[in-house]
């Protein structure tokens, strides 16, 4: 097996929006990094997202110009659809390992044209466009995904050969093993954002079984600009909802998931897709379930006394159960606080489940980063360092440590490029000594 | 100045080079690559015209470099896939075979040609749109990353935590710190409470940590009673002026008696005041400082609650949550019994009441006497608030806790955990509605409590509860800082809520309109200890990555004057949207004192809003002028290259 | 009747931050537009005096779209002044005889494929009806 070693300044382990603003800013103060992200593109949840609270400006428009600074960045190099295998420090140097998994397409010779994935005759649900569109079993990740190289889906493709007979720079490779690599860096930023709540062990929110029952990162598809309807329909029968309700703290502030915390954006992110939806289908009535709304962010709270005051129907109440009812309908059994109080169940045309977030990695069998209680690493400083850990030259930004929205991870992400900055200064000087 | 003219009239011989991209068929399965090269050949100032299969290939690469290397030609225009990808693929080869990167322009024949169009008109378009490319190139001047050396010094505005951290974390980076604030102290606010939450830490600690090494290290010259009394410059050459005074007779005042009353020397931490660093000031001094970049720290006040806001100021049973805190601390050094006391006065029951100076809505809440409303969410009061309740139920088990509240926002690591520890600690909770908030009155009914509180609760299906209470807390918000010197003086932006206003809370969170100025903590919004420390160092990353190297590399895509054309007439100075990066200068022009225009390319962003408005096209945009516009629009409706078709 | 490459002339003035980059999101969906537009990557509209219009319908472009980020637009106050001149060239059209609609500003964002599309339609459509530049003045007559 051939191992490469290739040399940075800092490794940046995730390639989403935490990952992206420490490399480049570690890359600005003129330091080599190394972003080793495990999907095919950079970019993150946040490049799957419509609009993005409180602003309400396009997630890609924000999201696309720094993937693309950091892909043009001369002092920053992507390693994409990697996983990262160990970490392993020794004196001043952290070792990394890592395997790049088989897209079975040449990356270099690949020019990311496409003609390999118009003329697949395989198609498989896209999980980009939360399982609503399809896809082909080789194709490019998603439209503004980097970088544009395409990637064979080996489960669903049927070797039937057209895609490397059309491929003008002969860049399907059906042969590509994983490869294994070392990186070396000084100092290592932890971005690995998070998955959302999975809900396997949730039956009464009736996930899977019930059709109109999606999840929110669904509906932020159903709403993107570049989505795979164009319009709001719910899954069962295309129908246009008249009536759709979004159910908070769905894998939040709920021990029986093993998730007691909050995860700090469902309140916005439900309350920004109420609004967007009062746009899409005007005519539909919007209720929000919850607990507490957790408006609490810069120009939050108006955000939400806003979509109040549009007429989103606010109810406080946790759901207990979700069941199908007729005619592709969902039935929510709510315990109502307020005026009358009691059990009360409620119809709906189109059910969101805003879930929350869990822990994106795992760092046990990788290196010896700890993590909390909650599965997040931990931070050793949280009032007056909040990015350094309990490995010394590790440092973590983003929802790595913990829920968080977009705005606190950019700032977050910053904080951890300057105390790895100031690590590197440091250790630079130890050295010269 | 003669020679620029001639430069400038070597226009019409520039030696343009096309070079078509097929993109293995990407572009040339639409587009007739061969037809639009011969085509492009007719194109005014096109001396070579060039194919490939994949032109971003290395051979590809090496057609344009072999054509720069010896002379062929000086301009390039590479038609192929949408500028964003290969552009800096291009620039680069350029510079490889030395030439001027900005010698280049772009023709998008695939994603806005080959991917859209088909047939004829696709091939008809990619020709305009290349020979419309070929004239922008024809106007190109080689240009070079405007430079300005800058000062690697930092003037951080502000000494609590966030202006600690900030300032420490630049002088790490090696750069020169000034670190000001207004105050006998460091350690701002953070100094006044007792324990942060979630974590319990004691405050002495955090800003100990913080300050010592700020006060020790080299690189940092802490001023403490002074204020920036004079601003001007840009970004890595500002220049203050510190002002620096003993304070006026009553401020601080609580602040140096806890100091003198605790025998603590300099530097050393005083539990509800802070830091004194070097005593006071007895006579006024100012400091002129020259500094690459500011940080803002200028922090928050804590909302003050209006007479009778709740009947505070009417009842002295009623205090804030700050004033709270502080006696919780004093009373902890004295040692605690099992129910809280006040003034010698048992406490048998408290009422906390949330949002108090928080999100107000219009309508329901009354303006302040500036006709401002806190809309705003304040963000740590609910934690702030449980915990201490928590702290109360836990020290003096025979005080009871009643909490109201609207909506808890126990949102970050470990807060949740702050609600559950509140609840189970036998705190009651009472909600309500932001339009029937509790109404706090004298009592006059059973027993000798002071106050009674009424609420219509809507955990308990709208219940109206009542009950007396020996102590009122009001959990007050956080409000802007009193900046408005500053902020008139450096023409801060300030948002509709009263705080610094970034310029995107996404993509430039940190920074303001005003390059070099950077935001650190509370002064833009409510953050909680954490939140800001990182956003200090957040600002400290972005100050170094501006002074790192000693110089500030700016974009050379900024207004340039035309001096044999300006007449000085100001118009475009009344246009220009950016404060200071246009003027009208005196200077000598044949021999006669005139005025004219003058870019300070430090600040201006490019825009062009300069260009539309000069009567003589005087002023335009390096790289983007109007002429390069004008001639793109001749090429794409002449028949020239292409004979128009008679319908 | 379609209008062909080489007669009808649509200018879009796209800002290299949002609508350029939509336009070209149109190309990487494939969606299909026709091929009178000529799009031309500006940093900001509001560089264009109020002549660079008049003188495009002069040279025979029919129709000229801004496409602009709008409100979103990165220079603070550049919108609103080009808002403003803009408002001054429709004045000006009228008096020239050209229906104002031939000048539409619009705000298009990097992944705005359907709005670009809309834009581009609704501009032919337009045209389409009016004839060249100068020719409603005529009708009208």
């Amino acid at each position: 097996m051939s191992t490469e070693k290739i040399e940075f300044d800092a490794l940046v382990v995730g390639g989403g929006i935490a990952g992206l603003q420490a490399a480049l800013d570690l890359a600005d103060q003129d330091f080599k990094v190394a972003i080793v992200e495990k999907d095919a593109s950079i970019g993150g949840k946040m490049i799957r997202l419509s609009k993005v609270f409180p602003t309400l400006d396009c997630a890609s428009c924000i999201t696309t110009p720094k993937m693309s600074a950091a892909a043009h960045h001369p002092n920053v190099t992507s390693f994409t659809y990697c996983e990262l295998q160990t970490l392993k420090k020794t004196g001043g140097e952290i070792t990394a390992r890592v395997t790049q998994k088989p897209r079975f397409v040449d990356e270099i010779k690949c020019i990311g044209c496409r003609q390999c994935e118009y003329n697949c005759p395989v198609y498989v649900p896209d999980e980009e466009q939360g399982g609503f569109a399809a896809r082909k079993a080789i194709y490019i990740p998603f439209s503004n995904a980097i970088p544009q190289v395409a990637l064979m889906d080996v489960e669903n493709c049927t070797l039937c050969g057209k895609c490397a007979k059309v491929c003008p720079t002969q860049a399907v490779d059906y042969f590509q093993k994983p490869r294994d690599f070392t990186l070396t860096a000084k100092t290592v930023v932890i971005a690995t954002g998070f998955e959302l709540t999975p809900l396997r062990d949730k039956q009464q929110y009736g996930y899977g079984e019930i059709e109109n029952v999606i999840t929110a990162l669904q509906m932020e598809r159903l709403l993107a600009p570049h989505g795979p309807y164009n319009r709001v329909i719910r899954p069962s029968d295309g129908m246009e909802p008249d009536s759709i309700a979004f159910i908070q703290c769905a894998g939040s502030r709920d021990k029986s998931m093993g998730v007691s915390y909050c995860s700090r954006v469902c309140c916005m992110y439900a309350i920004k897709q109420a609004m967007l939806l009062s746009g899409a289908v005007p005519m539909a009535d919007i209720a929000i379930y919850y607990m507490d709304i957790r408006a609490f962010g810069k120009g939050y709270e108006q955000f939400f006394q806003n979509a109040k005051a549009m007429g989103v129907e606010f109810i406080k109440g946790k759901v207990a159960t979700i069941d199908p009812g007729e005619n592709g309908t969902v039935k929510l059994q709510y315990e109502v606080q307020g005026a009358q109080g009691g059990v009360t169940t409620a119809e709906h045309d189109l059910v969101v489940l805003s879930l929350g977030m869990v822990a994106g990695w795992n760092p046990e069998n990788a290196c010896s980063v700890g993590t909390g209680s909650d599965a997040f690493i931990k931070t050793i400083q949280p009032k007056i360092a909040p990015t350094l850990t309990d490995m010394e030259g590790v440092f973590v930004a983003g929802v790595a440590a913990g829920p968080k929205d977009i705005v606190d991870t950019i700032v977050e992400a910053g904080a951890a490029a300057m105390e790895a900055s100031n690590y590197l200064t440091r250790l630079t000087r130890k050295l010269a000594a | 100045m003669a020679d620029d003219n001639k430069d400038k009239k070597a226009t019409s011989e520039q030696k343009v080079g096309v070079y078509v991209c097929h993109c293995g068929g990407n572009i040339s399965d639409h587009v007739a690559v061969e037809e639009v090269c011969k085509n492009a050949e007719k194109i005014p100032g096109v001396v070579k015209v060039q194919n490939d299969v994949f032109m971003c290939s290395d051979p590809g690469q090496e057609l344009i470099m072999e054509d720069i290397k010896n002379g062929t030609v000086d301009r390039v225009v590479v038609a192929s896939c949408a500028p964003d990808l290969h552009s800096s693929t291009f620039r680069n080869a350029i510079q490889r075979a030395g030439g001027n990167p900005y010698i280049y322009e772009h023709a998008n024949i695939r994603e806005q040609v080959s991917w859209v169009h088909h047939g004829d008109q696709a091939t008809n378009k990619a020709t305009r749109l290349v020979a419309a490319a070929a004239a922008k190139a024809r106007e190109l001047q080689p240009l070079e990353p405007f430079k300005v050396d800058a000062k690697r010094h930092v003037t951080v505005i502000g000494g609590g935590i966030a202006g600690l951290k900030s300032a420490l974390d630049l002088a790490r980076k090696g750069l020169d710190v000034a670190l000001i604030d207004k105050s006998p102290f460091l350690g701002g606010w953070t100094a006044k409470w007792d324990r942060a939450f979630p974590t319990d830490d004691p405050v002495s600690e955090l800003v100990t940590a913080l300050a010592g090494e700020v006060l020790n290290s080299e690189k940092i010259t802490v001023y403490t009673c002074s204020r920036i009394t004079a601003f001007e410059g840009f970004i890595g050459n500002f220049k203050l002026t510190l002002t620096q005074a003993p304070p006026e007779s009553d401020a601080y005042e609580d602040e140096i008696k806890r100091l003198s009353d605790s025998g603590k020397g300099f530097g050393e931490f005083v539990p509800l005041a802070g830091i004194c660093p070097a005593g006071i000031p007895e006579t006024t001094t100012t400091h002129d400082i020259e500094t690459g970049a500011i940080v803002l720290a200028t922090g928050f006040l804590p909302y003050a609650p209006r007479y009778g806001e709740y009947r505070y100021g009417e009842s002295k049973e009623v205090i804030t949550l700050p004033e709270l805190i502080r006696i919780m601390a004093e009373n902890r050094q004295k040692g605690v019994g099992d129910t809280l006391e006040i003034n010698d006065r048992k406490i048998r029951s408290v009422a906390m009441i949330h949002c108090v100076g928080s999100r107000q809505i219009p309508g329901i809440h009354e303006p302040d006497a500036k006709g401002n409303l806190n809309e705003y969410c304040s963000r740590t009061c609910c934690s702030a608030t449980l915990h201490a309740a928590s702290m109360i139920r836990n020290n003096h088990p025979k005080t009871r806790v009643f909490d109201f509240y609207r909506d808890i926002r126990t949102y970050g690591r470990g807060q949740e955990e702050l609600y559950e520890e509140a609840s189970d600690s036998k705190v009651v909770f009472f909600r309500f509605e932001a339009d029937a908030p509790p109404e706090v009155t004298r009592n006059t009914g059973s027993g000798d409590f002071p106050l009674n509180i009424k609420v219509k609760d809507t955990l308990t299906f709208d219940e109206e509860l009542e009950m007396p209470v020996d102590l009122v807390v009001l959990a007050v918000g956080m409000e802007p800082g009193n900046i408005s010197d500053l902020v008139e003086m450096m023409k801060l932006p300030v948002g509709v809520d009263g705080f610094l206003q970034e310029v995107h809370p996404k993509l430039r969170p940190v920074e303001i309109a005003q390059s070099g100025v950077l935001l650190a903590g509370t002064c833009q919004a409510p953050f909680d200890m954490g939140e800001t420390c990182s956003a200090a160092s957040g600002a400290a990353a972005k100050a170094s990555a501006i002074l790192g190297k000693g110089y500030v590399e700016l974009d050379p895509f900024v207004a340039e004057v035309d001096l044999n054309k300006c007449l000085g007439t100001g118009t475009c100075v009344n246009a220009c949207i950016v404060e200071g990066a246009l003027s009208l200068v005196e200077m000598d022009v044949d021999g006669e004192k005139v005025k004219r225009a003058q870019v300070n390319p430090a600040l201006c962003t490019g825009c062009g809003a300069c260009v539309a408005v000069c009567p003589e096209n005087a002023i335009n945009v390096k790289g983007w002028t109007l002429k390069q516009y004008e001639d793109m629009v001749d090429m794409i409706v002449s028949d020239r290259i292409l004979p128009s078709q008679t319908a | 009747m379609a209008l062909q490459e080489n007669q009808a002339k649509i200018l879009i003035l796209a800002t290299e931050d949002c609508a350029y980059p939509g336009a070209n999101a149109v190309g990487q969906a494939h969606m299909s537009y026709p091929e009178n537009t000529y799009v031309l990557r500006v940093r900001a509209p509001v560089m264009f005096p109020e002549h660079f219009y008049l003188d495009c319908f002069k040279k025979g472009i029919y129709g000229i779209i801004i496409m602009s980020c709008g409100v979103e637009c990165p220079y603070e106050g550049a919108y609103q002044a080009l808002a403003a001149r803009v408002d001054k060239v429709y004045a000006m059209m009228r008096e020239e005889g050209l229906d104002p609609r031939r000048l539409r500003l619009t705000g298009v964002c990097t992944v705005c494929t359907k709005a670009f599309v809309k834009e581009v339609n609704q501009m032919n459509q337009l045209i389409s009806e009016l004839g060249p530049p100068g020719a409603e003045s005529k009708k009208a007559a």
